[in-house]
């Protein structure tokens, strides 16, 4: 489908930056790249979206859109109706993880809307009528909570929610019902990975009602060392107590992850410094390179700017180089649509543009 | 092993046939056992087995399988197959599967937590109740007594406005 000029002006201005969520900045921000909270609410009128007709699909997607621009939850609050856009812009909108990878693919009315620092998004139409969204640049659980507590409380008195006093917030999936809340850290532990740690510290997370993911969710691929942790259980438990949970978890994963760095450092010194800077070299001069190659050697180099061993690069270009090398970014920001050869082509002179290396 | 009675196909049924002392071991096909009319090797039929299977995975299936939700006329045997509820209104329709499925998922079945304002103050109180009930068996764990009593005196409070309430609407049922 086409998009109006000005549509497309307004998208292509967004995959030129990222989000402030990327600004590796906040606490624990070595480990810890962003915070997120997510809330699924459904409308008490309709019927959950995969029984809803067309018209009623249409009905609610109007209805969320007016309340939306009406409840001001930010001042630059900006819609994109999803049916309206190429396929690729909907890429761009996951991999910035402005919606999901169901919400990408899927079809009929359905849209997202997001504040200009991207810390703020509601998608419309997902699975559940509504899933709001708040992310955090570090380890933010509760200012994130907070956030997303307001803008709840905003849009319910616009819109009458599904709720049962014994179930809480009804969802289409008996799996998120309660409080509808799914709160997930997306760490960075290249040295647990290193030292074949990984699985126990996912095991032991699994005995506290926390799952581990691939970084664009349910049943992705854990890439460059990126893993989402995230409360499994969502009915029985108050918002502030899964909280509660977390924060006691996460400082220790992140703690472990130290502690193996340190270990690394101590004991093969010459081997990581090796790793780092080889990684940190082949960026620098190759002339092609995949999607996964890119975030296996920049999250190397994350961790060896992290280390003091390497300190002529930021945290926020390396953040940033996760999401911009991802296919449909290199597609928006070469304006063409490019098959995985020519993508490995442009992939690889844009991280050495970055990197400041000879062209 | 051939059938021992039509000596053609595999024998696939095995019995013991056991007369006073006399032990016999007999081998057949599934049609020559059969046909022997045995109750014992009567085959189970594809339903059965299938039914058999469900109720020691989801034994509430069987009970719930004729229940349809009236608001959206989802199935119950739907919802299980596919895993999606049709409406709110299911969370009620099918509030006997639900429960010891949700317990099953989440451990609970009872929500604590955020209560939207539009559902009312009594509500936003009983949820602080269940919710304190829980602080306090943790505070008695922690054997921290001081924090358990300041805890039960909150959930006095609390449980006497809503008893007031209680009452109130009894009356006016009444």
């Amino acid at each position: 489908m086409n998009c109006p000029p000005a549509k497309i002006k307004k998208m292509r201005e967004l995959y030129s930056k990222t989000g402030e969520w990327l600004r590796g900045t906040g606490p624990e921000s070595d480990i810890v790249i962003s915070t997120r909270i997510r809330l699924a609410r459904n409308l008490a009128n309709f019927p959950f979206l995969h029984r809803a007709t067309e018209g009623q699909r249409k009905e609610v997607e109007k209805l969320v859109r007016e309340k939306l621009k009406e409840a001001t939850l930010t001042k630059d609050l900006h819609y994109v109706k999803l049916s309206e856009v190429s396929s690729v812009d909907r890429l761009c909108l996951m991999e910035r993880r402005l919606i999901s990878r169901e919400h990408a693919g899927g079809d009929g009315e359905r849209g997202v809307a997001f504040g200009k620092s991207e810390t703020i998004s509601v998608m419309v139409n997902e699975e559940d009528h509504l899933r709001i969204q708040v992310i955090r640049s570090g380890f933010e659980l509760r200012d994130a909570w907070k956030t997303i507590d307001e803008i709840d409380n905003t849009l319910e008195e616009k819109l009458h929610y599904a709720f049962s006093p014994r179930f809480g917030y009804l969802t289409a999936c008996p799996t998120n019902v309660g409080t509808g809340m799914r709160a997930s850290v997306m760490m960075h532990l290249p040295a647990l990975g290193l030292a074949h740690h990984i699985e126990k510290v996912f095991n032991a997370v699994g005995k506290l009602g926390l799952i581990v993911r691939g970084i664009y969710g349910e049943g992705t691929q854990a890439l460059g060392d990126l893993f989402q942790i995230s409360n499994q259980f969502t009915l029985g438990k108050s918002e502030v107590e899964i909280l509660e949970i977390m924060e006691g978890v996460i400082p220790r994963i992140a703690g472990y992850e130290r502690m193996a760095r340190k270990a690394l450092i101590t004991e093969n010194k010459e081997q990581l410094e090796d790793r780092v800077w080889r990684s940190y070299g082949m960026l620098k001069v190759a002339r092609m390179l995949s999607s996964e190659e890119a975030m296996h050697l920049l999250s190397q180099v994350r961790m060896g700017v992290n280390l003091g061993l390497i300190n002529d690069v930021s945290m926020e270009t390396l953040n940033e180089l996760f999401i911009l090398t991802l296919p449909a970014h290199l597609q928006k920001l070469e304006g063409k649509e490019m098959e995985a050869n020519e993508r490995n082509v442009i992939r690889a002179s844009y991280v050495r543009k970055r990197l400041g290396a000879f062209q | 092993m051939k059938c021992e009675s039509c000596n053609k196909r595999h024998a696939t049924v095995h019995l013991t046939e056991i007369n006073g002392d006399e032990k016999r071991e007999r081998h057949l096909c599934e049609e020559c056992a059969q046909s022997l009319n045995n109750p014992l090797v009567k085959m189970p039929t594809p339903a059965d087995i299938l039914s058999s299977l469900i109720n020691q995975v989801a034994p509430e299936i069987g009970e719930m399988s004729k229940t349809t939700c009236p608001a959206c006329g989802l199935s119950y045997l739907e919802f299980r197959s596919k895993g999606r509820l049709g409406c709110p209104m299911d969370y009620t329709a099918f509030k006997k599967g639900l429960v010891p499925l949700l317990e099953k998922m989440h451990g609970a079945s009872q929500h604590i937590g955020k209560v939207p304002s539009r559902a009312g103050k009594e509500l936003v109180v009983k949820n602080e109740i269940l919710q304190l009930r829980k602080e306090l068996d943790k505070a008695v764990e922690k054997e921290d007594y001081e924090k358990a009593a300041k805890i039960r005196d909150r959930i006095f409070e609390l449980s006497a406005s809503e008893d007031k309430k209680d009452e109130g609407t009894l009356q006016q049922n009444g």
